[in-house]
């Protein structure tokens, strides 16, 4: 059930700007029309949608941060990550093949990464169709625990 | 229940079956792909993060049920800064109006990506008919 409120345009709400205060009478069908789309062709849009963007996760604990991305049904070979200053990029390449034709489909996501990381100890692993990169956190970086003596 | 819904009541059909089936476990739908062969229909699922153990095949007489529970678990001492991802498990439920032979269902799930094989009942192959 959807109400649909009218309100008497009172000369208060008709004054000031006409347009913007009277409510348009066909905006709660056209609402309904659109919401129908979405909801009837959801289904096959949504498998679809920005093929060329997977889902990126940022994970942090004392001495690394973690960046998990799902990237299910790539080769090995075919992903690339690539750290350049604060940015790490991943990169995959995904093959289909239809009968003869094959396509190459590639896409890729920089993620800046918080606080210094010692770029020579970065490792990523691929699994279940999820790359873990590891990326190991400067000693300065890292919390400290500072003693102070008080006198 | 809106005006054009009742109007046009198949078009939530799906997405009702999915309610009645598993109202009390949330899952979302992966994405998946089904093309048509002549002898058998292909169904492609991606579903990252689902190890082997994690997934159930559940073939009824027109229903695939296919749920992944996801393997990871964020381990303790991890914060999440940033997340785009879902911890829910997958759910996939096909009807196909027993089209499919359920003993002959073939599955293989390989880096996130499940590949079902779904040879189509003899009846319902296409079949040639000699004219004498």
């Amino acid at each position: 059930m959807r109400l649909v409120r009218y309100t008497y345009p009172t000369t208060r709400s008709l004054v000031p700007a006409y347009g913007s205060t009277f409510r348009n009478p066909w905006s709660g069908l056209e609402g309904e029309i659109d919401r129908l789309f979405e909801s009837a062709l959801g289904d096959f849009v949504g498998a679809s949608a920005a093929p060329d963007r997977f889902p990126v996760d940022l994970y942090e604990d004392k001495d690394n941060t973690y960046v998990r991305a799902e990237l299910p049904g790539v080769e090995r070979a075919d992903i690339n990550v690539e750290m350049v200053e604060d940015y790490l990029t991943i990169t995959a390449a995904r093959k289909t093949k239809d009968g003869e034709n094959e396509q190459s489909f590639s896409f890729s996501r920089s993620v800046t990464i918080p606080g210094a990381v010692q770029p020579d100890k970065v490792a990523a692993a691929y699994e279940n169709g999820v790359l873990t990169v590891t990326l190991p956190k400067r000693e300065e970086a890292k919390p400290r625990k500072i003693s102070v003596s008080i006198n | 229940m809106s005006l054009l819904e009742s109007i046009i009541p198949k078009l939530n059909r799906t997405v009702a079956c999915a309610d009645e089936a598993k109202p009390a476990a949330p899952a979302i739908k992966p994405r998946y792909e089904v093309k048509e062969a002549a002898d058998a229909f292909a169904l492609t699922v991606q579903m990252p993060g689902v190890a082997k153990e994690g997934l159930s095949i559940t073939a009824e007489d027109d229903t695939l049920t296919i749920r992944g529970e996801r393997g990871w678990k964020r381990p303790v001492g991890w914060t999440s800064l940033y997340r785009e991802s879902s911890d829910l498990a997958y759910e996939l439920v096909l009807q196909h109006d027993n089209a499919v032979d359920g003993d002959k269902i073939h599955a293989e799930l390989r880096d996130g990506v499940l590949r079902v094989a779904l040879p189509k009942t003899e009846a319902r192959k296409p079949r040639k008919i000699a004219v004498s």
